[in-house]
């Protein structure tokens, strides 16, 4: 076996601070093997991390690391690639950290669509504080603050990430290996924003509440619990372990809506002196006229100028070429009503 | 070429001769224009990024990371924007992050009353976030000075590599004076820090040692942490003791102003002593107590309840009298009816 992939960890640091039987290491160990297998090294890559256990990845990487404030890895993240969009950067972080206090900048950075690529380590649980509940966690599960059960459905990763193209959503576990390798490559490969979330085990602070003795009995109820989807899709159901992933939608602008009117010579048209034009103010049934620029136009159709002899201070039966100085719009309202004649 | 330039233009311009190239912010009053001109400014300028954040939370995340990344980075913002900047302002200290915030005042708590001006933000630079930190913090008064001191600004942030603070207050954000930017000359400090890619360093917010291992239970590190930042910090400051000082023959009193406060008072010089301090922070010890030395009357004038009244106290071990313009009421002639009141109260 290849065990290159060692020179990528901070060995001299181990034992590391995770407890024996929690899924981190997996990730830890699963990712750094798909970094050393694509040949990126401490010269291009940078792991970025938020807090939490899972937050302590990026310290135990051989790699340039930030370690953010709670919440912030994906701002970080995408800021460090918008200086250097020559280095590699790898987000390692669990779900507490990126979908509960870094919830908003989940939104926005997906959004934004950085060439990214996100590790969630999933362990449905605040696990270095003891295990509170989080979003993640599923509906009825007890945790030391939901005595009674969760009473709130958790949060859908896999239908607010794939809301809008283009997205790559992958959800594996830690017990399905292959899988789980699959999608690591995949992602890191991925040109844009690319999010795997690693369904992982909290053992010691979720895991036994629950009634499991051994992370392998979690591992066996994963097995259960999900199942793998195979091919391209759309979007993710439930308990399915896959890869949704959508490229970007064309963008049509939208065609810009170029109205001809036919331009109507000026000599066949009907002339109106002022005093003829003046009788045409809407008074007892007669149409509304007005001139602009040597033109008569009808405004009888004006919902605006509707049995009123004026239009704010646009007098019916007037020449309103002077108007259009202090008026709010434009001549292309005037424009938008027939010419029925012309000033003489 | 002289022309007419706001405060807010001066200090972006100021950030861009400093050699910056990259800016993330939110938009909010009375800064919004710093983040317009770094829009119309990236378009032009590819090398310079900008990003209109989700909030000011992101904004100064990305400042400090984008510091990180190696590029010279600042942020603009206001009195509650720069309250949710207080988390990345204590990490930018603990990663070393040279960087600018600039915080243009507005009365508070909360939304206050935008958008009248303040200088109510003092003590938010200093003790924000949490734990112990020493930012440097300059305050400019006029449109030139905006300029001059977001230089001076960045170029403290490179030797004391943390992030430093340029206060404002929505008066200087939105006046307008003649200047010539491009003649006005500036020192600039090159970047000190070496950016991201170069090796296998780990730059995080828990205190670590100088490899960058993680250390949360040896006091000794943490103590000469703190203490290594606090001498970094102080020998940046040193080397900007900046302040002005209009002494007036004869009298007793001297009034302490900064900011706007000092350009409404200044009709008063023929009248008082002023002192202005420009450092804000850390406080201007040695030459307040040169300057107060002399004179039977201190008269702190400030946009807030006297914070840095208290911080004069504090340095000159003597108690000053205070007339704090509040809710954005600077006038002249209610400044100096106060004033007549504080004396008339020492006299009797």
């Amino acid at each position: 076996m290849d065990r290159s992939y060692k020179d990528l960890l901070k060995l001299r640091r181990f034992p590391h601070t995770w407890c024996p039987g929690c899924g981190i290491g997996a990730v830890l160990k699963n990712v750094a093997m798909a970094v050393k297998e694509l040949g990126w090294s401490d010269k291009n890559t940078v792991a970025v991390s938020g807090i939490g256990c899972s937050g302590r990845m990026s310290g135990y990487m051989n790699l340039d690391a930030v370690h953010t404030p709670h919440g912030r890895v994906l701002t970080s993240a995408e800021t460090i690639k918008t200086i250097r969009p020559d280095l590699n950067v790898i987000v390692l972080s669990g779900d507490g950290d990126l979908t509960s206090i870094g919830g908003n900048h989940l939104l926005h950075t997906s959004r934004r669509n950085p060439d990214i690529t996100v590790f969630c380590n999933d362990n449905e649980i605040y696990g270095l504080t003891g295990g509170q509940a989080g979003p993640t966690t599923p509906r009825g599960t007890k945790t030391i603050t939901s005595p009674r059960g969760e009473p709130y459905s958790p949060l859908r990763l896999g239908h607010l990430l794939t809301q809008q193209a283009p997205y790559f959503y992958a959800r594996t576990t830690v017990y399905h290996l292959n899988h789980f390798k699959k999608c690591i490559h995949e992602a890191l490969v991925w040109k844009g924003f690319s999010f795997v979330d690693i369904v992982s085990d909290c053992i010691e602070l979720n895991g036994r509440r629950l009634g499991f003795k051994t992370a392998h009995q979690m591992f066996k109820w994963f097995d259960e619990r999900f199942h793998i989807v195979e091919g391209e899709r759309d979007h993710l159901g439930e308990n399915e372990l896959g890869i949704a992933r959508a490229v970007e939608e064309e963008v049509v602008p939208p065609a810009e809506k170029v109205e001809e009117k036919p331009e109507i010579p000026m000599a066949s048209l009907k002339p109106f002196t002022l005093e003829e034009l003046h009788r045409f103010d809407g008074t007892g049934g007669k149409p509304i006229y007005i001139a602009y620029k040597g033109k008569v136009y009808d405004l009888s159709s004006s919902p605006l100028f509707q049995g009123e002899k004026r239009m704010r201070c646009h007098i019916a039966g007037k020449d309103l070429t002077k108007d259009i100085d202090v008026a709010p719009h434009g001549e292309d309202l005037v424009f938008k009503f027939p010419a029925v004649g012309r000033l003489v | 070429m002289k022309r007419l330039v706001s405060g807010n233009e001066a200090i972006f311009q100021g950030a861009v001769r400093a050699g910056a190239s990259y800016f993330a912010g939110y938009p909010i009053s009375p800064t919004s224009e710093i983040l317009q001109q770094a829009a119309l400014y990236s378009e032009e300028n590819p090398e310079f990024r900008f990003l209109q954040a989700e909030d000011e939370i992101a904004a100064a995340i990305a400042t400090i990371s984008a510091s990180l990344a190696g590029a010279k980075s600042f942020s603009a913002t206001s009195g509650p924007g720069f309250s949710l900047m207080q988390e990345a302002l204590g990490w930018g200290h603990v990663v070393e992050a040279p960087c600018v915030f600039v915080n243009s005042m507005r009365v508070g708590p909360s939304t206050g009353m935008p958008t009248q001006p303040a200088q109510s933000d003092l003590l938010q630079i200093k003790a924000g976030s949490a734990g112990d930190y020493y930012p440097i913090a300059f305050y400019p008064n006029s449109v030139r000075e905006c300029f001059q001191l977001t230089a001076i600004a960045f170029n403290a942030a490179e030797e004391s590599l943390s992030p430093t603070i340029l206060l404002a207050d929505a008066f200087l954000s939105h006046l307008y004076e003649i200047v010539d930017l491009e003649d006005t000359a500036t020192e600039v400090v090159p970047r000190s820090k070496e950016s991201l890619g170069r090796g296998q360093r780990l730059f995080t917010g828990t205190v670590h040692d100088k490899m960058g291992n993680v250390k949360t239970n040896d006091p000794e590190i943490y103590r000469r942490w703190l203490w290594e930042l606090k001498d970094r910090h102080d020998r940046a400051a040193e080397k900007y003791p900046l302040f002005e000082y209009l002494p007036r023959k004869g009298s007793e009193t001297l009034l302490i102003a900064f900011g706007i406060t000092s350009r409404v008072i200044s009709s008063l010089k023929d009248r008082f002593s002023i002192f202005r301090p420009i450092r804000i922070y850390p406080v201007l010890e040695k030459e307040l107590n040169e300057v107060t030395r002399s004179y039977r009357h201190i008269i702190v004038v400030e946009g807030s309840d006297g914070q840095y009244a208290s911080w004069v106290e504090c340095a000159i071990c003597r108690k000053v009298m205070r007339v704090p313009c509040l809710g954005g009421g600077f006038k002249l002639r209610w400044i100096q009816s106060q004033i007549e009141e504080c004396l008339r109260g020492t006299t009797k």
